[in-house]
């Protein structure tokens, strides 16, 4: 305990020699790390607004005319009532021609209105109900799980008795999915790209370091410090140059979140960006711990002998 | 506590040691002599681990060093100090934090590192030093600081590599003190040195001389024990 106290210090005291050099090395962390950060964050919220728009799918369901009311209202308690539904409208008859009357009294022509009082002695629209429902785009179990359950949905809704048709437009699941398919497939390998070339500055910093360190790591082999002795404070100073840049990183692209923010939410795109979440923020500072660490590790490989 | 079996050792085409073998006991001290060249430094570096066996077997304090893992070296060296001819301290360090140093990376708390440092630099008349940067020294203070650095974890073995080339006579034979006062409480020794005066000084040492990396001369039988 007192020896990892000891090197805990030697780390911290390491950041602060050659200061010019750590300073570099820690803007150039902050940057890679608001890359990172900042294709995070896209993603994220890319995956928010498909999610709030590309997995809902609307079903425009039609009964057989003549179909008792009292039935069709049965129908639509029992739809309204299944998880995934998100919302129902429904339409009786008398609604739908009401709905369409008030369209047609914006047309003021004559022939508009004997139309209409035609269709009300005779009332052609069939019951009808437009369902939304969210679809799981994103769920693990399946990549086709979303086209699966909106079948299986759509199945379930004719097998409805009285239901003549039923409409949806399965386009929309499978162009979620290619989108999330395209852009996990861009981001990820680029902040992997990005990780690594932060490792690569860390580590060189840190080689740099140790090469003009390199007389007091001999005399430290010679007096019988353990690898651990030695390469600890450089470990230790890895993750603590990675753990700075990070937060920097992290100031930056909240002021980022900020300014988009505000950018964003207007017409026509009424875009809510939201900033990572905790855990994702917690993700984010470990890795670069982590990749603060390893580069420590690889550039003190060589010092014990 | 040292065994060399056969030991060979070559820098490219020049073999530095040749077929070496000797034994030495708990408590033995060994002057180890010869011309510059013959191989002394190289036996020391070989028996300190900094060197590795390629032929030959060596062990030490217990260590076969032909089957010590490099990354477990730091056992075989937290028994065996060593002192190099160009001392190899930390220059930009006081004199405390040189000699403090094996302490510390031993895990020692700050009150036994104290008492054992002041101690040491006492008996090295090195007290008055001790916040001193060990580029503000002579030649001669920093060889005792090396010396004060290997003898402060009473080692098993003490290896040392001409530890009185720097020092005028007065404080060469202290030194020599020093170590007898080590070898005494059972400290083995190897001791290079050209100096034949301070061989004569000690008439129960053994003596083992080197030439171009045989030996050539020992005072004592070296046949092997079974």
């Amino acid at each position: 305990m007192r020896i990892i106290g000891h090197l805990l210090v030697r780390g911290i005291k390491n950041l602060a020699e050659n200061k010019g050099a750590q300073v570099l090395t820690i803007g150039a962390v902050t940057l890679v790390a608001f890359l990172c950060g900042f294709f995070m964050l896209v993603l994220f919220n890319f995956q928010q607004i498909i999610g709030t728009t590309q997995n809902k799918v609307q079903f425009q369901i039609y009964w057989e005319r003549g179909v008792p009311l009292s039935e069709v209202h049965k129908d639509w308690e029992q739809i309204a009532s299944w998880p995934v539904v998100k919302s129902i409208k429904t339409f009786a008859p008398e609604q739908a021609l009401q709905m369409l009357t008030q369209t047609f009294s914006d047309d003021e022509s004559s022939s508009s209105s004997e139309y209409v009082s035609i269709l009300a002695d005779n009332n052609p629209l069939p019951p009808t109900a437009l369902v939304e429902v969210e679809l799981s785009v994103y769920s693990d179990a399946g990549r086709s799980e979303g086209a699966d359950q909106a079948k299986t949905l759509l199945d379930r809704l004719k097998s409805l008795p009285g239901v003549d048709r039923v409409n949806f437009n399965p386009l929309q699941v499978d162009l979620a999915r290619t989108w999330l398919k395209i852009v996990h497939a861009v981001v990820w390998p680029l902040i992997v790209f990005l990780l690594s070339l932060m490792g690569m500055v860390v580590g060189n910093t840190l080689r740099l370091f140790h090469l003009s360190h390199q007389e007091e790591v001999e005399i430290l082999n010679l007096v019988g410090a353990s690898r651990a002795y030695i390469q600890l404070p450089i470990l230790i100073a890895g993750a603590l140059q990675s753990l700075i840049g990070g937060c920097l990183a992290l100031i930056m692209l909240k002021l980022t979140h900020l300014v988009a923010q505000k950018m964003l939410y207007v017409p026509p795109f009424w875009l809510k960006i939201s900033f990572l979440p905790l855990p994702y923020v917690g993700i984010f500072l470990a890795v670069l711990i982590l990749v603060g660490i390893i580069s420590g590790l690889l550039a003190g490989q060589s010092s014990y002998s | 506590m040292i065994q060399v079996k056969h030991l060979s050792y070559n820098f490219g085409p020049y073999w530095a040691l040749k077929n070496i073998s000797f034994e030495l006991d708990k408590g033995d001290f060994l002057f180890l002599t010869g011309p510059s060249g013959a191989g002394k430094t190289t036996l020391l570096r070989i028996l300190h681990g900094s060197l590795p066996v390629t032929r030959g077997h060596v062990q030490v304090a217990g260590f076969d060093l032909k089957k010590l893992p490099v990354r477990k070296h730091y056992l075989l060296r937290r028994r065996v100090s060593i002192v190099f001819q160009d001392f190899k301290i930390l220059t930009r360090k006081t004199v405390w934090d040189n000699v403090a140093l094996p302490l510390q990376v031993r895990g020692m708390s700050s009150m036994h590192i104290q008492k054992r440092v002041r101690a040491v630099l006492r008996s090295l008349r090195l007290d008055h030093k001790a916040e001193c940067l060990g580029q503000e020294l002579s030649g001669g203070e920093q060889q005792r600081v090396a010396v004060a650095r290997a003898i402060v974890v009473n080692p098993r073995v003490l290896l040392a590599d001409e530890p009185t080339g720097n020092l005028d006579k007065d404080l060469a034979w202290q030194l020599l003190e020093v170590f007898h006062q080590f070898h005494i409480h059972g400290t083995t020794i190897v001791f290079a040195t050209h100096n034949e005066e301070i061989i004569a000084s000690n008439p129960q040492a053994k003596v083992l001389k080197l030439y171009h990396g045989q030996i050539v001369e020992a005072s004592w039988a070296l046949e092997e024990k079974t």
